[in-house]
């Protein structure tokens, strides 16, 4: 299978007024298309930094990052955009749906931004995934009429309504109760499988591991080992942090 | 494409959604633009509507599309507005002919009319003087034979109620103030007149009296003598064919090649007419035409104040018979027993808003008969005294054929300040050599022994020195001595001359001209009227480059600066508006910006999210574009419908014009704006601008929004 993301020796600093905060140190990491990748590790572990890399959101330091055979350091910002907007799609913590607009306008948007699909076509994509997701006959309602579980089908749905090669996903269960959080998993899971598409997402928690191809391990922005879920899941925490710790993403 | 509008369609969508989202903040700030569009339209379309209404007064009544004078001129041309007396310094344009037919060449004009403004005073004689002629003529017409006894008894008899009411004048002076303060030959002259055995002498000596009382009686009697009549001299005839609002209102228009006086009626109304009861008038128009009350306006409380003080110019006009009838009529009248006419008259005149409309008619179905309302009246000769460009008096006798005014325009001091006279008579009273002026002074010359003499040998011919030319008379002498310091080509010697044989000159009134002479001779400027008026600019060229190619040297003006302040006046109001609307915009744009820049801060997640999903930075500045555009055009727009409505109930109801300046810059009682597409599409354009300038800064501030803050932010 051909890796849809390779990291290689990736850094990334911060400047904080003089001080030079390194987020990552060193990074490498391939994955396959078609995974389902979890990257474990606790607060300011670099978790999010790795994914802001991936998801083109943000450029490294030091080393290269490559997306679907793209050197994103070569990218200037409009590529990036448009690389992000057709071959990613984002999952946020916080559900980030556009308040004004429904729940089929929110799934609507890339592809409206994308400018490649007809209405029609557009519609019966957006209607698709709506009943994939479970939320269909909430259509027309404003995001701020669901619950947190329903916004984040909404989300689930928008990242991959562009049918994108890559779903990125930041601690996707970190504002949802563990019920919610688990239902929504296995809707990822699913999709994972039926559609074939990649998702990376960030978590600390460590149930939540059991539902990964593998998980990705990081402590001190370095990678600290790649192992299968159940060794995940036996091993617990990360670097002697006590797995599970339900603190707040890097 | 299609993709595109739907893209648009959802932008449109989100600012909409964005903006009832945060409706206070869309209210104030779309309040702000709906007030500032409303005021543009209006604004605009006031502005555009007087300026349309003051260019018809201006053009329609003295100015025309274009003045021209001579180039050379000190002072600039300015036909209204002038506060000086003489009109302003230009150099002649010698041959009017000339001026005329290179004018007429041009394809857009369509009339040239030949003027010269100035001013002067005019003596018309108070009262007094008035009554004390009519008793003189009668002596006159008595000692020719005539069986006049009867009217000279009661002519005399008015003169001495007259003296009667100057004695009371002087009595009531004396209690306010000294002695001093009065002059003692005043009192000692009334003292005498009032004495029975004056009355005897003048049976004895009647001119003799008649003498005494014109030197020393009538100067006390300081009711207005002298009037300050501003003048356009002009062919009348054309004036009338190209100004086509005058129209005259008494008497007729002074015939062809004949000299004569119109006045402006509304000057006739103002500085000829008896004072109390133009005064009268005055309060009765602005009750009935501008719905004013006495009890509100300080200016009617005034005139009435003022008609209550000054009736004396009433009883100087009444002998004992008339005033009998006055007390009889006026005791009915106010249910008084009161004796004293003079108080009658007074308690008459102070009127209220409750007699006032029937005191107005008892004035004038009972009392105005018997009285003189106008000093001087269509058919007398008025003697104009005027100063020539050089300085001297000059005057000329002119008769009044009537009074005219500028249709739409008779209640405008501006359109009704300038009188008209024939432009010979100007031409003398200006100082201007005529044909026959100058064959006068070459008659002059020879009987007075004149003779042009160098600058150099004024001394040696004046004061001896061998010369065999016999001593001259002393105004000779004075003449000469004036004329070689004046000028050296001897020119300025007929003014000199033409003021000392002002004197011994016959009155001219009933003579007449050559009508070609009103072609050939001198000007001061020219009224040019044009066939298209939207090129005025343009003609302006064409007539200053067709003076160049004649040798005229000419400068053209349009009728806006013609008008001098007036004409400004339109110009200061648009300075104004746009300064206001100037103000208001700006402050709309940074209240817009500052909404804009607070609503990108709050959204800065969302913002963030767009930007993850793929949205290039374009799509936000146009989001932002959109958003205020959007606020813009919708309450622009609704401003602008406001500013319509408003505009067409000003057009039904009308503006009124309270005063007399605005009466002319209304052109008339009422302004009725009317409304361009252009004032509604200033507007919008304006409002679209500024919003579109206003979401600049806030579209920036999205553009540098980074994706990553989608993920750092929490709903």
């Amino acid at each position: 299978m051909q890796n849809i993301v390779s990291v290689n020796q990736v850094s990334k600093n911060y400047v904080l007024g003089s001080v030079v905060v390194p987020a990552l140190r060193g990074v490498s990491l391939e994955v396959a298309e078609g995974e389902f990748l979890a990257i474990a590790g606790p607060s300011g572990s670099g978790k999010t930094t790795l994914l802001n890399l991936i998801g083109c959101v943000d450029t490294p330091s030091g080393g290269t990052v490559q997306i679907a055979g793209q050197p994103i350091n070569a990218l200037s910002e409009r590529q990036l955009t448009k690389l992000r907007l057709h071959t990613i799609g984002f999952i946020f913590q916080s559900f980030n749906l556009v308040s004004v607009l429904s729940v089929f306008q929110n799934v609507e948007l890339p592809l409206l931004l994308q400018r490649s699909a007809g209405a029609k076509e557009r519609r019966s994509r957006v209607e698709q995934l709506l009943d994939r997701v479970g939320i269909r006959e909430y259509a027309r309602h404003r995001p701020s009429e669901l619950s947190g579980g329903q916004r984040q089908r909404v989300a689930i749905a928008r990242a991959l309504v562009t049918r994108p090669q890559l779903v990125l996903a930041d601690e996707p269960t970190a504002n949802l109760d563990s019920l919610t959080g688990t239902n929504i998993l296995d809707l990822m899971k699913e999709l994972n499988q039926s559609e074939k598409t990649t998702f990376i997402f960030s978590t600390h928690d460590a149930r939540v591991w059991a539902y990964a191809g593998a998980v990705v391990r990081l402590a001190d922005g370095k990678l600290v080992d790649r192992v299968s879920a159940e060794e995940a899941v036996r091993v617990g925490g990360v670097g002697g942090l006590p797995g599970g710790a339900r603190t707040g993403s890097a | 494409m299609r993709g595109y509008f739907d893209t648009l369609k959802l932008i449109v969508l989100m600012a909409l959604r964005n903006l009832f989202a945060s409706w206070l903040k869309t209210l104030i700030v779309g309040g702000i633009i709906l007030f500032g569009a409303a005021l543009v339209v209006v604004g605009t379309a006031l502005v555009d509507s007087i300026n349309g209404s003051m260019s018809r007064s201006v053009i329609g009544s003295v100015a025309g599309h274009i003045q021209v004078y001579n180039a050379q001129s000190r002072d600039e041309l300015a036909v209204m507005g002038s506060f000086q007396l003489e009109g302003a310094d230009l150099e002649q344009i010698d041959d009017f002919k000339k001026l005329r037919e290179t004018l007429l060449a041009l394809p857009n004009v369509r009339a040239v009319v030949p003027m010269g403004i100035s001013g002067a005073t005019v003596s018309a004689g108070n009262t007094v003087d008035v009554m004390l002629e009519k008793l003189r003529d009668l002596v006159r017409r008595q000692q020719r034979g005539e069986e006049v006894k009867a009217a000279i008894e009661s002519q005399k008899d008015h003169v001495r109620e007259i003296v009667a009411v100057l004695g009371a004048d002087l009595a009531n002076a004396r209690k306010v103030m000294t002695d001093k303060a009065i002059a003692a030959e005043d009192q000692a002259a009334v003292e005498r007149a009032s004495a029975p055995n004056f009355w005897q002498e003048f049976d004895r000596d009647p001119l003799g009296t008649l003498e005494f009382l014109e030197n020393r009686i009538a100067p006390i009697a300081t009711d207005a003598d002298m009037l300050f009549l501003r003048y356009v001299g002009t062919d009348l005839a054309a004036f009338a064919r190209s100004f086509d609002r005058m129209k005259i209102v008494d008497g007729t228009t002074v015939p062809p090649g004949k000299r004569g006086f119109l006045f402006a009626k509304w000057t006739y109304e103002e500085q000829v007419k008896l004072k109390t009861a133009h005064r009268l008038d005055q309060i009765h128009d602005n009750i009935l035409k501008r719905g004013k009350k006495i009890a509100t306006d300080l200016d009617l409380q005034h005139m009435v104040k003022l008609n209550a003080t000054e009736v004396k110019e009433i009883m100087l006009q009444l002998d004992s018979q008339q005033k009998d009838v006055f007390r009889a009529k006026l005791q009915r009248e106010l249910g008084s027993q009161e004796h004293d006419v003079a108080t009658l008259l007074a308690d008459f005149f102070r009127v209220d808003d409750s007699n006032i409309m029937r005191r107005y008619r008892f004035f004038y179905d009972e009392l105005a008969p018997s009285l003189t309302l106008y000093r001087v009246r269509v058919g007398d000769t008025l003697t104009i005294k005027g100063f020539t460009k050089s300085g001297y008096v000059q005057s000329v006798s002119l008769p009044v054929y009537g009074t005219f005014a500028f249709e739409g325009l008779e209640d405008a001091q501006l359109a009704g300040a300038l009188n008209l006279m024939d432009l010979v008579s100007f031409r003398e009273l200006y100082g201007f050599s005529t044909p026959e002026r100058e064959k006068e002074i070459a008659a002059l010359k020879v009987t007075a022994g004149f003779r042009d003499i160098d600058r150099d040998k004024v001394e040696s011919e004046l004061f001896g020195g061998g010369s065999d030319s016999a001593p001259a008379g002393s105004a000779r002498v004075d003449a000469r001595a004036e004329g070689a310091r004046a000028g050296e080509d001897g020119k300025d010697i007929k003014d000199v001359l033409g003021a000392l044989a002002g004197a011994r000159r016959q009155v001219r009134a009933e003579q007449s001209y050559d009508p070609a002479e009103l072609e050939q001779g001198v000007v001061l400027n020219a009224a040019v009227l044009v066939k298209d008026p939207r090129s005025i600019a343009r003609t302006m060229r064409d007539i200053e480059a067709a003076g160049q190619r004649v040798g005229l040297p000419l400068k053209a003006i349009d009728w806006q600066k013609a008008s001098g302040l007036i004409g400004q006046f339109v110009t200061m109001i648009r300075a104004v508006l746009y300064v206001s609307v100037l103000i208001i915009f700006a402050v709309a744009l940074v209240i817009i910006n500052n909404a804009l820049v607070m609503a990108t801060l709050e959204r800065m997640a969302e913002i963030g999210t767009l930007r993850a999903v793929g949205a290039q930075r374009r799509f936000l500045l146009g989001m932002l574009v959109v958003e205020t555009l959007t606020v813009g055009a919708l309450f622009g727009g609704a401003g602008a419908l406001l500013g319509i409505a408003i505009v067409a109930l000003m057009r039904r109801v009308g503006l009124p014009a309270s005063n007399d300046t605005l009466y002319f810059l209304f052109s008339g009682p009422r302004l009725r704006p009317g409304l361009s597409a252009l004032n509604v599409a200033v507007a919008l354009l304006i409002v679209l601008v500024v919003s579109a300038i206003s979401s600049i800064y806030p579209g920036l501030l999205a553009m540098r929004v980074n994706p990553r803050q989608a993920m750092q932010a929490d709903e």
